[in-house]
Parts: C-alpha cells; sequence; structure tokens
C-alpha cells in the first residue's frame, strides 16, 4: 500500500522532518541580526512569501512537471539561480535539498534519478518537486507546500530568537500562507521555465549576505 | 551516490558532555597525541556557532581547515539525535575534502546529562564529566553516563580544590556502567592521556577490522509513566535494548577504571 499522497505533504511540511531544517531560519535570524524590528517580522514573511517563496514554489512545479516528463533539471536550477541572486540563500537552498534528498533518495529511490542530471546538492525546491512527482502530491499542494515549510521554519526560529508566544507565530504562518493564496492558481499552472516567477527580496537577500560572514550565529541562514 | 560502507570510511566518534567538562580541550588532547599517526578531522556543534571551532583551531593542534563548526538552530540535542541530517554532511563533507580520513571527532553542543549521539551519526561516543561539576554527578546515570563507549572523568588535577574524592566518583561511574571503561582523565597527567590515546586506537582498530558495532546509549534514562488504569498510578520503564549489552561485552574496551592513576 503506498501512503496518500496528502500523507506525503504533511510528513514533508512536518518541522520533525528530520532534513536539517532546524539548523535555518528563513531569513529571520539575518533580518533580526540587522536590525529589522522583531514587530516587522509579519511583514517580512508575508513579503518573503509573496517574492523568494513564489520564486521557489514555481521551481518546484516546473521540477515536478520534469520530474513526470523524465526531463533533465539542469535548465529549470538555472533559472532558480537566475531569480536568486544571493549566494548565502542559494548555498542555504542546496545545502536544505541536500538533506532533503539524502532522506527522499532513502524512501523513494527514484527522486534520486530524476535529479541525477545535478551535483548532489540540488537546490531544496527542486527536490520538493522531484518528491511531489513521485508522491502523487498536485501541483496546487505542492507551490502551499512550498510556501508553508518556508514560513514554518521562519516562525520556530523566531521563538528561540525572540522571546514571544508561540501562538502569536501560529496566526503569522497563516496569514503569510494565506496571503499567497490568489497566486497559487497561476503559479501550480506554469509549463516553461520563462514563467518562473522573478521577484526577488534585495534588502533580505543583502542581509542573509551579511549573516554569512559572521561567526555568532544560532542558524545557518 | 554510491554508500561508502562504515568499516571503510572513518571512524565517527562523538564526545558529549555537559557545558564546560572540558570536550574542547579533549578533542585537542586527542588531536595532540594521535596527529601525528592519524589523519583526522573534527565537527564542532556550538550554540552560538563557531566558538569551540575558534578554540581548537587557535590550540594549533590541527590545520585550520580540518575544523569545522555547524549550526545547530539553537538545538545542539536534536543536532546529534533526532535530525542528524547537519552533522552527517559535515561529516561527509570533512571525510571527501581531506581523504583518507582516519578519524572524525564531533563535538557536540554542552547540553545535559540527557544527550547522547544518534548510532546513525557516530560509531562510538565518549562522555564527559568533571570533579568541578561535583562528586555525585557520575551516581545520578543517565544514559551518556550509564552507556556510552567511554566515560571521561575529566580535571581530575582540579579534586582536591573542589573536594572530589576521585577513586570514589570512578567507582560511582564503573558502578553506574555495570562495569563499562571508565577513565579519570587530566591533561596534565601524562598516563591518563596515554590510556585515553589506547582507547581510541582500540576502537579504531576494531572499526576497521567491522567487529565495532555503534551502540546507542539511548535516549532516555528510565522514568514513570502515568496510568490510571495502572494499579500503583503507573509504571517505571527503560529504554534499554538486552541486546545493546551484549554488543558491549564484545566491544574492546582496554581502558581499566584509572582509580590508581591519581595518587
Amino acid at each position: 500500500m503506498q501512503p496518500s499522497p496528502h500523507t506525503i505533504s504533511l510528513l514533508l511540511a512536518d518541522a520533525r522532518l528530520p532534513s536539517g531544517g532546524h539548523a535555518q531560519s528563513s531569513g529571520v535570524e539575518p533580518a533580526l541580526l540587522a536590525g529589522m524590528p522583531v514587530a516587522d517580522v509579519p511583514a517580512f514573511l508575508r513579503a518573503r512569501a509573496r517574492t523568494t517563496g513564489m520564486v521557489d514554489a514555481g521551481t518546484a512545479v516546473l521540477a515536478r512537471h520534469a520530474a513526470l516528463d523524465c526531463i533533465p533539471m539542469a535548465s529549470i536550477e538555472r533559472a532558480w539561480a537566475a531569480r536568486t541572486p544571493s549566494r548565502a540563500i542559494r548555498d542555504a537552498s542546496k545545502y536544505l535539498g541536500r538533506g532533503l534528498l539524502r532522506l527522499a533518495g532513502r524512501i523513494w529511490p527514484e527522486v534520486r534519478s530524476s535529479l541525477d542530471d545535478l551535483d548532489e546538492s540540488p537546490p531544496r525546491p527542486l527536490v520538493l518537486g522531484a518528491i511531489a512527482a513521485h508522491a502523487g502530491i498536485d501541483a496546487e499542494s505542492l507551490v502551499r507546500l512550498t510556501v508553508y515549510d518556508d514560513m514554518a521554519c521562519a516562525v520556530a526560529a523566531l521563538l528561540k530568537l525572540e522571546p514571544g508566544d508561540p501562538a502569536h507565530g501560529v496566526a503569522m504562518v497563516l496569514e503569510a500562507c494565506s496571503s499567497i493564496e490568489p497566486h497559487v492558481a497561476a503559479v501550480s499552472s506554469i509549463t516553461s521555465a520563462h514563467q518562473i516567477p522573478a521577484a526577488s527580496a534585495p534588502q533580505s537577500e543583502a542581509w542573509s549576505e551579511a549573516h554569512a560572514l559572521t561567526t555568532r550565529r544560532l542558524f545557518r541562514a | 551516490m554510491p554508500d561508502i560502507t562504515a568499516a571503510n570510511r572513518a571512524l565517527r566518534l562523538g564526545v558529549a558532555g555537559p557545558v564546560g567538562t572540558g570536550k574542547s580541550s579533549l578533542i585537542a588532547t586527542v588531536c595532540r597525541s594521535l596527529a601525528d599517526e592519524l589523519r583526522l578531522g573534527v565537527i564542532t556543534n556550538d550554540i552560538y556557532t563557531d566558538e569551540d571551532a575558534r578554540f581548537l583551531r587557535s590550540a594549533g593542534v590541527l590545520e585550520p581547515e580540518r575544523i569545522r563548526a555547524v549550526e545547530t538552530g539553537a538545538c545542539p540535542h536534536t543536532a546529534i539525535r533526532d535530525d542528524i541530517t547537519t552533522n552527517l554532511l559535515a561529516a561527509e563533507d570533512l571525510e571527501r575534502d581531506f581523504a583518507p580520513l582516519d578519524v572524525v571527532l564531533i563535538e557536540s553542543g554542552g547540553d545535559n546529562l540527557t544527550a547522547t549521539f544518534s548510532p546513525a551519526l557516530v560509531d562510538a561516543q565518549i562522555f564527559v564529566l568533571d570533579v568541578a561539576g561535583g562528586g555525585d554527578v557520575a551516581r545520578k546515570g543517565g544514559p551518556g553516563i550509564g552507556r556510552a563507549d567511554l566515560l571521561v572523568v575529566n580535571k581530575t588535577d582540579l579534586a582536591p580544590y573542589v573536594g572530589v574524592d576521585v577513586p570514589q566518583m570512578v567507582a560511582d561511574a564503573s558502578a553506574a556502567r555495570d562495569g563499562r571503561a571508565v577513565l579519570a582523565l587530566s591533561r596534565s597527567d601524562v598516563a591518563s592521556i596515554a590510556a585515553l590515546r589506547a582507547w581510541v586506537l582500540s576502537v579504531l582498530d576494531s572499526h576497521r577490522r567491522g567487529t565495532h558495532v555503534p551502540q546507542d546509549p539511548g535516549p532516555m534514562a528510565p522514568h514513570f509513566h502515568a496510568d490510571e488504569e495502572h494499579p500503583e498510578g503507573g509504571f517505571v520503564h527503560t529504554h534499554d535494548e538486552k541486546s545493546g549489552d551484549e554488543h558491549h561485552s564484545s566491544a574492546p574496551h582496554q581502558v581499566r577504571s584509572h582509580s590508581d592513576t591519581r595518587k
């Protein structure tokens, strides 16, 4: 018996999934270290979901198509990298992708084959897309999963960085995720690389670049 | 990606224990005593990321590039047990960048008595206590004290100043461990360093021969479960595996209780 695609979605969104996510902050630690007020975190999350979140979600959708059609992924990775100008953020995504692939390869060996034209560290959205293809997760669920996981990671890290009510964090995750609902249908229906959204977040990217050079940090990025 | 078998890659040796017991210093000691004959690498798990790595680099016991720090997301316990991904990737990278390595030492972030390494991350582990933490800590037990491959009672040179009876602490530790290896260590006690060195070499030897079986000290001490159905309101249980004890008896433990190394 195969687990339901819905169950796989829940598994991938679970913060306890042992794939390295606990050492990431989705840009929150870089932002706070750079002096962004904690009160701005909800706006930061909405902006992240709408910009880099959509880049990743569109990339994942395309990777899902490529895995289903047995098409090489290299051009999708290049399209993603072109839309992710910060090396620190690309490195963090590749690190997350490598950890996720390490786990996914144990459960679904075919996920590894779908990514075998890339190096051992494919960016996270490409690994998510390949898993979605093999686990039967539809494109809309994949878009929501890609954004939700990033937001939940941010808020879990926030609770370790600043005192606060955990319930408030949950509300922030839901607010940020619901803010992208008007875009889910469009992003989940893209079929070629030029359609991947190209909205970057220059301030956040600059913070991540600076964060990568600090010696006292709790999170990788 | 072809899986490298455990026996033909470096021995991954974990060093765990509470904050301030001398984990970094012990790693520096191991490096100093073995760097001439073994190819070593070190991974540190700090809370604020690279404090321990910087200490080790500044100690000059190893090329700085062979010492790497990983982020733990403020959860040193998670990083060595529940989600070991970050440490596994760092170990693989280190082993690839400096191939072939003989031993990769992985230092946990200082945590409490319950933090031990997953056997999926390390082949063997050392749990470090120190006399300054109090002579009674060894009696308190816990998975690391009870079942790590080696328990080190560190900083024995401080014992006279903190009123701890080292032979008694070692005897308590040996009792808590059913006779598993205990080493009273001081960086100023040459004989104790030689014993530590010999222990590492013996584990490496059995790792290479494929006879070493990684142990899991277990995540939890024996604990109480409330149960209203139970006549006594609940029950005490452990997560011990009997087979774990059998593995232990076949593991090499040349280190004896060194209650005689300190006068």
